[in-house]
Parts: C-alpha cells; structure tokens; sequence
C-alpha cells in the first residue's frame, strides 16, 4: 500500500472521470487534521496540498488571499522597493486561452513541488523542503545568491532589496535573503488552515493532506479534473488548479 | 636553451600611474559596495525579475576569462609546443588574478555578503553552485601549485604532469560555470547542454585576448624585447578561437530556434528584442567577432601590435557584450508558464533593466583587481622572461 | 610578540567575564518582575544561558525550521517578549538589540554581532497574532 499518490495517478483518476464534475457535495474547508501536538518532527507520512479550482473562485477572491497574505506575513508595504523589486509571495494572474479566447483569473504562488528546482541549485540548502512537503527558505543559511530565483519556473520567490522592521513575530524577513509563500507554515503546524486559504472560505480552494485518502482534497483531485502548471517539467508539485 | 626571468623593477612615474588609477578603481568599487549593502539592493537597477544584473555579467566574464588564460601554459605543457614554455608562468598569474577579480564581483553582489563562511561551510551537492566553489577553489590551489612547480627548479620536472592537471581542471571548471546555466530548466533562454563546451570556447577567446594585452602592454612598458613570433602566433590563435565562438553561437541559436517552445525567446534576442538584438548584432557579431577576425588577418595589418591590441581589446568589449545578453537578455524574455496561453494580467512582459552606476563600478572593480595584483605579482617574483625577442623565443623563426 | 598575545587574550577573555555578577539595569520587564518574585526562569543557571544561549538557539531554530517543531522552550520569541523593555515616556518596546537593550550590552563589550535581528522581530509581539 503506497501512499504517495503521484502525477500519473491523479491523471489517470480524473480521465477516468467524466469532464465538468466539478461540483462536489462539501463545502468544508477547515477540515479536522490529525493530532499534530507540533512537538514531534513533522514526517513524510503526510503531504500538504492546495486544490484551487479557478471557475469558482472570482477575481475579488483572489484580491482576498493576496491581502490575507500579505496582512498575515507581512510584505507589501516596502517603501524603498519599486516595480519588480517589490516582493511578491503570491499574485493574481489573467491567462486567456489563444485558440478559444477564454479568459481565466488565478492565483500563484510557491507551488511547492515535490522535486523543486530551487532546492536542487540552492548551494547553501537554505532553500529546503519539509518532510511535508512544504517548500521554504530557512533564511539563516540564505546568502541572497537569487539561484533559486533563477531556477524556479513560477517565478513564486522574492528577493527583499532593502532593509525591513516590525516584521510578524512568527514570520521572520530581512534584506538580502530569498522568501516565497510558506504555505503558513506556521498555522499549518497549529492546525489551522494558510491565511489564503481561511479568506476565500468556501471550496473553491481546499487545503488538505494529498496522502490522506479521507481528506477532502484528496477526495475531490480523485473526482475532478485538475492540472498542474508547467506539469511537463515534472515537479509533481503540492498546488494543483482545475479550471485551467 | 635557458630562459631568463626577472621581475619587472616597478618603479617607474607610469607604474605608480597604473597603480594608483587602478587604486582609485578598486576603492570606488568598494564604495560601491558598501552603499550597495547598506541601502539594500533597491539602489541597483536588479529587481525580481533580473535577480543577477551587470555585475554577475564581470564576474562570470571574469571567470571564464581566467580558466581561458592558462591555455597558454596549457599549451606549453600539454601539448609540449615549446614557444609558449617562456609565457607559462604569466598564464598561470593572469588566470589566477582573473578568478580573484571575478570571484570577489560575485561575493560582493551577494545579498549577504557576511555569511560568506555559510557558502564554504555548508554545501548541498546537488547544486552547482556547490560544485563552482569547490572548482574555484580548487583552481586556485591547483594552479598555484603548477606556478611553484615552473619556479622551482628542482620541481620543473613535474611541472608538465602539474600542467595537466590543471588543464583538465580548467576545462571541468568551465563546464561547472556555463551549466549554472545550461541545467535551468524552467528558462528557455538557458536550458541547452551546448551552453558548457560554448562557455569553455568562450574562455579561450576572452582569457587569449586578456594575455595578449596584458604581455604586449607589459613588455612595451618595461622595454623589453618581445619578437613578432610570439605575437603573431598568439594573434593567429586567438582568430581561429573567435571563428569557434561564432560557429557555437551559430549552432545554439540554429538548434533553439528549431525548437517551437524557444522559438519566442530566440525571436527576441535575434529579431526583436531591441536593445539586446542591437547588442547581439552590433557588439557581439560586429564589434566583437568580425572586425577582431579582420583585424587579425588582414594581410596589411599582419604583425602590427596597435591592431592586434584594438582587436584583442574588441574581443573583449564583445565578450561582455555577450554575457550581458545571456544573462540579462536571458532573464528579460519571460517565463513561458501557460503553453498555449497568453498571460494578460500579473506577469510577462519583458523585464526591464537599466544597470546602476554603483553596481556597474563594482563590475569595472573586479577588473581592476585583477590588474593590480597582475603589476605588484610581476615585480615581487620573476614572471616575465627578460627577452621574448625571436632568437629566444623561437630559433626557428623566419622573420 | 608572544607575550603581546598573552596580554591580548587575557584582556579578551577577562572581558567575557566580567560581566558575569554585573546588576542588569535593563533586563526587561517580564524578566525583572520574575526575578524580583524570587522565581528562576533559567533553572540550569544563569551561566549556562550565558554561555551556552547561541548553542540553544540555534538548535530549536533548525528544530522548529526543518521539522516543524514549534515548542516554547529556547524560543527566540520568548527571549524577546520577557526581555524588552518599554521606553518610559512614549510607552513603546525598545528594540531588544538596540543600543544598551538586552542582547548589546554583553554582545557590545565582547565585540560579537547578533545576526538574529536581520529578520527577526526586534519587540515583543504585535499584528495578527
């Protein structure tokens, strides 16, 4: 019995289904995780995922998770930076299809893959991922060679350009080091759900255990379609999106 | 027949010139620097988009030049051609002095310079970072090892084996640089297993070039005979390395254009990419390639030391010119994320870059260094042959 | 020359003791209230922390960084919060590492810079939790 559920599984179960059953009974986000007392290291028995599914989530939606995010963690509100210099943890997008037109809002951010680009070039491993899954930037290894950025294909990492204070107390930052969505790392080890994920409220973004065959996510990735950007590289990565 | 070797005496009105302008240079740069770290990177023209700017392009320029220059030593000792034996411990000087200069651009470009005990402690093999700064280091020892060998007598008879190994760690050190690249496999601009034997081509043209000028420049300024043997060879050779540059150019971009999914990013250098087609174009090809090679072989120009100079120097002006493209050019052109879609809001577009002066400084600093070090070197310890005159050099020369 | 490193090395480590016994004047305002309570929050002793805090923090950072685990003890957090003190006039947190505050005083004297607060929160905790 393995329970890792790679790419191929997920493709083979939703082509398995028919297209448009997006609808799915729960409307539960906040699903109750097992005991995570945080006192135990987290372990690989686990794997966490974000369902995002673009036809229902609407472009003030997104405007909510990326000021949730940004009132959570605390970037945004640099005042040196200008432009592209700005950091960016996770953006709202606009992508029309060039053969029928269509129009389709998301959001992105760390996708958080399972063979991540930006671990591999990192030569500090500052750029880490957890046993869970849960890609970050232990920025007291960091040097701010921006390798990482170089590497990654979402263009989800930030580099701070300038100096910062009164940063959140459990979300340390600093000039000169790399920084991307942490997937609230710091609630997910509380039990609670990522900042982004507690604004939209609804299904339309579902955070779960991808491994956990009773949680909702993995539940609703065996019934609906979903994709992953770039799914040609082969990242196998956390975040998925149906709709696109 | 026995070579003899001195040091440059070094106290002439033009070397404390040389030594006091490259002086102004270096604590220029280290101004720079520190305005750089103090403020934060938002006083650079970097951003998140172009994460590596103008002085990733010195440093890396710096770099390769370095493993380039010690194929003149190479040459000597591996493939036993006698006449480059009198030039090999400047070859090593030069590629040591090249890497300093280089390595010290990119650590202090660095968003945390100060942790740089992190980057020699902590290592993650799978990077090839990792992998660059145990070749740099490497290098270094590796080379300074050869140099002692030439020095001391009683080793010369290792000297040859020593040269080899050096050779070959060289070219896995070239390799390393140009597959910080080549293995990015999210940019279409890089990911091309062409970019390490490019870069190691590369580095012969710009490390000849940076020899060339520097031996020309040295003998001329301490009066010292060097022969048209020497030179022309040396010219003749950095020709056919410039030609071969060319050809790996030609066949990167014919085989990227011939892929659909780097179609876009191979328009946009080429065709229309604005200021980096103009640059590829004009400085690159132009500049840097055609008018080096016409330098070198027009029959008129044939052993006149000015032109060679220009087109060594135009080698590398067009060098920068074309890691400037790679890197920035590179950087610039957007991630392709939705194949078969086009992004409307929230990213693409190409990302715009104007190099600030600090950061630009710290580029021109690196190459200072290079050069101070290069002039005290050849007057503490005898680098330089006291005669490269044609009689010396090569006895079979026909003049 | 050997005996200029003697010199040298006695005034350094001299240093680093001395002020081993010194009266805190600004040991903050939860730690002076514990110790003023005849309570002992440091129960391996005060030399140990003083010695061995780096060693301790360090450890619980790659503990709570790469394995999640997210307890109170050795938390930097908590060094923060128990000893910052509040400017008496503007009622406002001093920053932990400025100028006089808890952490410079000894890192001042012995010459060792503090890296933490590149990053991290200077003052006791504010925002959304």
């Amino acid at each position: 019995m393995s329970k890792t559920l790679n790419r191929r599984d997920f493709i083979k179960t939703s082509s398995a289904t028919t297209v448009g059953v997006a609808t799915i009974a729960s409307g539960i986000t906040l699903t109750t995780f097992a005991a995570n007392t945080s006192d135990n290291p987290v372990t690989s028995e686990k794997r966490w995922g974000m369902l995002i599914d673009t036809n229902k989530l609407t472009e003030a939606n997104i405007d909510g998770m990326v000021s949730a995010c940004q009132q959570e963690n605390g970037w945004g509100s640099e005042v040196h930076s200008t432009g592209d210099q700005k950091p960016t943890w996770v953006k709202k997008l606009k992508v029309q299809d060039k053969a029928t037109g269509k129009i389709t809002s998301l959001p992105l951010m760390c996708q958080h893959c399972e063979e991540p680009p930006c671990v591999d070039v990192c030569p500090t491993n500052a750029s880490m991922k957890r046993e869970d899954g849960i890609v970050l930037v232990d920025k007291h290894l960091c040097i701010g060679c921006r390798y990482c950025m170089m590497a990654c294909p979402y263009d989800a990492r930030s580099f701070v350009h300038e100096e910062l204070t009164d940063q959140r107390e459990h979300m340390p930052r600093g000039k000169g080091t790399v920084e991307s969505c942490t997937l609230c790392v710091h609630k997910v080890d509380n039990n609670e759900t990522p900042a982004c994920v507690a604004s939209v409220n609804s299904d339309a973004v579902i955070f779960g255990d991808l491994y956990d065959a009773n949680s909702n996510i993995n539940q609703t990735l065996k019934k609906v379609q979903s994709a992953q950007i770039r799914a040609d590289l082969d990242l196998n990565t956390g975040v998925r999106y149906s709709g696109i | 027949m026995n070579i003899r070797y001195e040091e440059t005496q070094g106290r002439s009105l033009g070397f404390y010139a040389l030594i006091s302008g490259l002086g102004i240079l270096i604590l220029a740069a280290l101004g720079a620097v520190y305005y750089m770290e103090h403020h934060g990177h938002y006083v650079t023209g970097m951003s998140n988009r172009i994460v590596w700017g103008i002085p990733h392009v010195f440093a890396l320029f710096l770099i390769v030049a370095a493993s380039g220059a010690l194929n003149v030593a190479s040459i000597a000792s591996v493939f036993h051609k006698k006449m480059y034996k009198p030039l090999s411990r400047l070859s090593g000087l030069v590629a040591l002095a090249l890497l300093a200069g280089g390595l010290m651009v990119l650590v202090l470009d660095l968003g945390r310079p100060d942790r740089l005990i992190i980057a020699m402690t902590e290592y993650n093999f799978k990077s090839i970072f990792a992998w660059n700064i145990i070749l740099y280091n490497g290098f270094f020892v590796i080379v300074a090892v050869y140099l002692w060998m030439m020095f001391e007598r009683r080793m010369n008879k290792f000297s040859s084996k020593a040269g080899l190994v050096a050779f070959s760690w060289r070219l896995i050190l070239t390799t390393g640089t140009g597959s910080i690249f080549g293995f990015l496999v999210a940019r279409q601009a890089y990911d091309a297993v062409i970019m390490a034997p490019m870069f190691i081509i590369m580095s012969f043209a710009f490390g000849l070039a940076f020899f060339i000028l520097i031996l020309m420049a040295s003998y001329k300024w301490t009066e010292r005979p060097l022969g048209d043997a020497v030179v022309d060879r040396l010219g003749n050779l950095l020709g056919v390395f410039v030609a071969a540059v060319m050809y790996f150019v030609v066949v990167k971009h014919l085989g990227s254009l011939y892929l659909a999914e780097n179609a876009g990013v191979e328009n946009f250098i080429l065709f229309d990419g604005g200021v980096y087609t103009q640059l590829f174009w004009y400085g690159q090809i132009i500049l840097g390639s055609l008018i080096p090679m016409a330098l070198i072989y027009h029959p008129a120009l044939k052993s006149n030391r000015s032109t060679l100079g220009l087109a060594s120097l135009l080698v590398l002006i067009g060098g920068v010119i074309q890691l400037y493209i790679i890197i920035i050019g590179g950087q610039a052109y957007p991630l392709e994320m939705f194949p078969g879609k086009e992004i409307l809001e929230g990213y693409g577009g190409i990302a715009t870059y104007t190099p600030s002066l600090p950061e630009t400084i710290l580029g021109v600093g690196g190459i200072a260094v290079a050069l101070i070090a290069i002039t005290f070197l050849v007057k503490i310890l005898p680098f330089l042959p006291e005669s490269l005159a044609n009689e010396v050099a090569d006895p079979h020369h026909k003049g | 020359m050997y005996r200029l490193v003697v010199i040298l090395m006695v005034l350094l480590v001299g240093n680093v003791f001395a002020e081993r016994h010194a009266d805190y004047s600004n040991l903050g305002e939860e730690a002076s209230n514990i110790k003023a309570s005849g309570k002992i929050f440091h129960t391996d002793g005060l030399d140990v922390i003083r010695k061995m805090h780096p060693e301790f923090l360090n450890h619980k950072r790659d503990k709570t960084h790469r394995e999640g685990v997210r307890t109170k003890e050795n938390s930097l957090k908590g060094c923060v919060n128990c000893h910052a003190t509040k400017d008496k006039q503007t009622n406002q947190y001093h920053s932990i590492n400025d100028q006089d505050q808890f952490c410079s005083t000894c890192h001042q004297k012995v010459s060792v810079s503090v890296d933490c607060f590149s990053c991290h929160r200077t003052t006791p905790r504010k925002g959304t939790k």
